[in-house]
């Protein structure tokens, strides 16, 4: 029993560190610019199909493949952005965040029906071995989302130091806190936002190929665990960075976990039982109050 | 006050008239006879979409060549229902309100199937499937429901006998939440149960993107077969994560999720060895032979020839009846596909010119397709179907058995 808590709360840590990257990035674009970028998913999609391209084409490993998803899945972020969200953004008024919002809707299956255009409907694995799981203290680790988990903590570290000791990072912070405030002291946050979404839809980017060596990448890879990023997001509070991370393990291990008492039909329940309480009993998120780009 | 009402009264009168006018003028026999052929092109189900609507393509193009129906065109109105109940009931409307279809083809996911189904019935349009689920000719479809494909209950018994027959003693089924999820696991512990095994099952959720504790779950019992009655996504991450956990038993799936499909996308060696049992077209008929040639194809999937055999059946159900509406199709399709007793001379027909011409000749015909004899129950289920056995051996399907 005690055993097979502990199998189903690590199989909800390497759930969550899936979830960690794009909820990070779907959390400091919310940070920087102030609306919900749904279109995250698609960005994911994009970093599975260009690490796979590279890695079924020129059998390039892990490591390269993942720089390639980042640089791939940010840029067509940016460039998504700039063409359908940023018109929108210029028209202020007071429902701007809640329209941005829905067109990011609209971009996220717009990309994903390219996709499917392009690609097809066909399932595509990484030209990678695939490894069985190693046994310890009775409990079975996959080495595959054990890696995962690592690549996750590193890039999470990454990024904080980015956001500590740099002065863009330091910037981008300025801005979350107050952009008008940030502009007085000389920073554009126009520039500031592009470098967001490079950063936000990049981290996407990774988390759908790491997603895509575990399982496939097909045009809906990104959007089966959009609902769960989102989920992962809120809890975090949505400008918490670092929340994001924690956030995104909750979800991970509450929806395993949850296979003790319910149907596993029943699994995604979980993330919208976890907006819904987390908004009703603490709308700030379960661990908002951790440092972040916005404290 | 009175007078502004009887206006109103003319004039709308007038107005609705006008806008019945169109119709009236285009009554139903000029024109083409349209028909609706609802298959999955995108989405989990859509592996065999892109054959069922060229097959679908084909049926119309051999109608139109033979001069068509009762002297119109046929032509076929191919929507997609995106592997989705909900786009597909909308899809439906279209076709029956825009278009006029006077039959439904095609529809191949149980969900989309029970949930177009009552719209075809309530508009008086008759629904031919290749859906499995067996709730769904216990519908009260009134006649209007024809099932080419074998049902869950057929599927799920060859299922279990085969495991029996592979010596299994410790038999689960893991499969998503679907219509007949639940039929599997009662149909194969029945007759597991019955040959001195045991079965458990476990009906996950869907479009998920790991099954590590579901696995976990399933692995517990120490089965010594696992059945897996989902499609290609899940099937394929459920088959990965099997694989990781070291489970070294059999697998076993039916079609729709074990295939060239999954075998394209997923690493060889973690499907060596996984059975497959596939509905099987009438792969030694001339019917099929000739099917597969036109299509200029080595071999076909059940689903497209039964698609190719609706198309027919409807269209030679029309032109026994001369008269081209929902309610003719579902009255004369027995009459043109099987005999109504056993002493009854009917020249076996495969392809709609032949039908054509034995009936304005005044004969009886039995159409026997591609993918099978369709003949069809009182409840609008097929008789006789044909399985084939398959087994992935280095990365191939290899056919063990047809039967």
């Amino acid at each position: 029993m005690i055993l097979d808590l502990m199998q189903h709360l690590l199989n909800g840590l390497m759930l969550g560190s899936i979830l960690a990257l794009p909820a990070l990035g779907l959390t400091l674009i919310f940070s920087v610019l102030g609306f919900v970028n749904f279109s995250i998913a698609a960005q994911m999609t994009a970093g599975a199909y260009a690490g796979w391209l590279v890695n079924s084409h020129f059998k390039w490993p892990l490591v390269p493949c993942i720089m390639v998803a980042f640089f791939v899945a940010g840029a067509i972020g940016v460039a998504g952005d700039r063409l359908a969200l940023k018109p929108m953004r210029k028209k202020v008024n007071a429902n701007t965040p809640l329209m941005v919002a829905i067109v990011s809707i609209a971009l996220n299956l717009a990309l994903e029906n390219g996709y499917r255009f392009l690609f097809g409907n066909e399932l595509n694995s990484y030209d990678l071995p695939l490894v069985r799981d190693f046994h310890f203290l009775g409990l079975g680790i996959g080495p595959q989302q054990a890696q995962n988990l690592l690549i996750a903590l590193v890039m999470a570290g990454v990024l904080a130091a980015f956001f500590s000791l740099t002065r863009l990072g330091k910037a981008m912070r300025a801005v979350a806190d107050n952009a008008d405030l940030a502009r007085l002291k000389g920073i554009n946050p126009d520039s500031l936002s592009n470098i967001a979404t490079f950063i936000g839809m990049g981290l996407a980017g990774v988390g759908g190929a790491l997603l895509a060596v575990d399982t496939s990448a097909d045009p809906s890879t990104g959007a089966r665990l959009l609902l769960l990023i989102f989920a992962s997001s809120v809890v975090g509070g949505l400008s918490s960075l670092s929340g994001a991370i924690m956030g995104a393990l909750f979800i991970g291990v509450a929806s395993e976990m949850s296979m003790f008492f319910i149907s596993p039909v029943y699994k995604s329940a979980i993330a919208f039982v976890a907006i819904v309480l987390v908004l009703l009993v603490k709308p700030t998120g379960l661990f908002s109050g951790l440092s972040g780009a916005k404290r | 006050m009175r007078e502004q009402r009887r206006n109103f009264i003319i004039y709308s009168g007038l107005g609705l008239g006008a806008v019945a006018l169109p119709s009236l003028l285009f009554a139903q026999d000029s024109g083409p006879i349209k028909i609706g052929v609802l298959i999955p092109l995108t989405g989990s189900t859509s592996q065999f979409g892109a054959t069922m609507s060229k097959a679908a393509s084909l049926a119309a193009q051999e109608i139109n060549a033979a001069g068509g129906v009762l002297g119109r065109k046929v032509e076929i109105v191919i929507e997609d229902d995106q592997s989705n109940p909900e786009a597909a009931v909308r899809a439906v409307r279209k076709m029956i309100d825009l278009d006029k279809v006077v039959a439904v083809c095609g529809s191949y996911a149980s969900a989309v199937t029970s949930a177009i189904a009552p719209i075809c019935w309530e508009s008086k349009i008759t629904l031919l499937t290749a859906s499995g689920a067996d709730s769904i000719t216990k519908l009260p479809h009134q006649g209007y429901i024809f099932r080419t494909s074998p049902t869950v209950t057929l599927q799920g018994t060859r299922l279990g006998n085969f495991a029996v027959e592979l010596n299994a003693k410790k038999v689960f089924f893991m499969g998503p939440q679907t219509p007949f999820a639940k039929s599997y696991i009662d149909i194969i512990t029945g007759i597991v149960t019955k040959a001195g095994g045991t079965c458990g099952g476990l009906i996950y959720e869907d479009k998920k993107t790991t099954y590590r504790t579901e696995v976990d779950q399933a692995l517990k019992a120490q089965p010594d077969i696992i059945v897996l009655g989902g499609y290609v996504p899940d099937t394929a991450v459920v088959l990965k994560d099997l694989y990781r956990a070291n489970y070294s038993g059999k697998r076993m799936g039916l079609s729709f999720g074990v295939n060239q499909k999954l075998i394209d996308g997923v690493q060889k060696e973690v499907l060596e060895g996984t059975y497959s049992l596939v509905p099987s077209a009438a792969v030694s008929s001339q019917a099929y032979k000739n099917l597969i040639a036109k299509m200029h194809l080595d071999g076909l999937d059940t689903y497209s020839c039964q698609v190719y055999d609706q198309i027919n059946l409807v269209a030679l159900a029309i032109a026994q009846g001369k008269i081209a509406t929902g309610v003719g199709v579902r009255d004369n399709i027995r009459s043109v596909s099987q005999v109504a007793s056993p002493s009854q001379q009917a020249p076996i027909v495969e392809n709609f010119p032949d039908g054509a011409k034995l009936i304005a000749a005044k004969r009886v015909i039995n159409y026997d397709g591609a993918s099978g004899p369709c003949e069809f129950a009182e409840n609008g289920d097929v008789k006789g179907v044909f399985f084939r056995y398959e087994q992935i051996q280095a990365g191939k399907l290899v056919t063990i058995k047809v039967a």
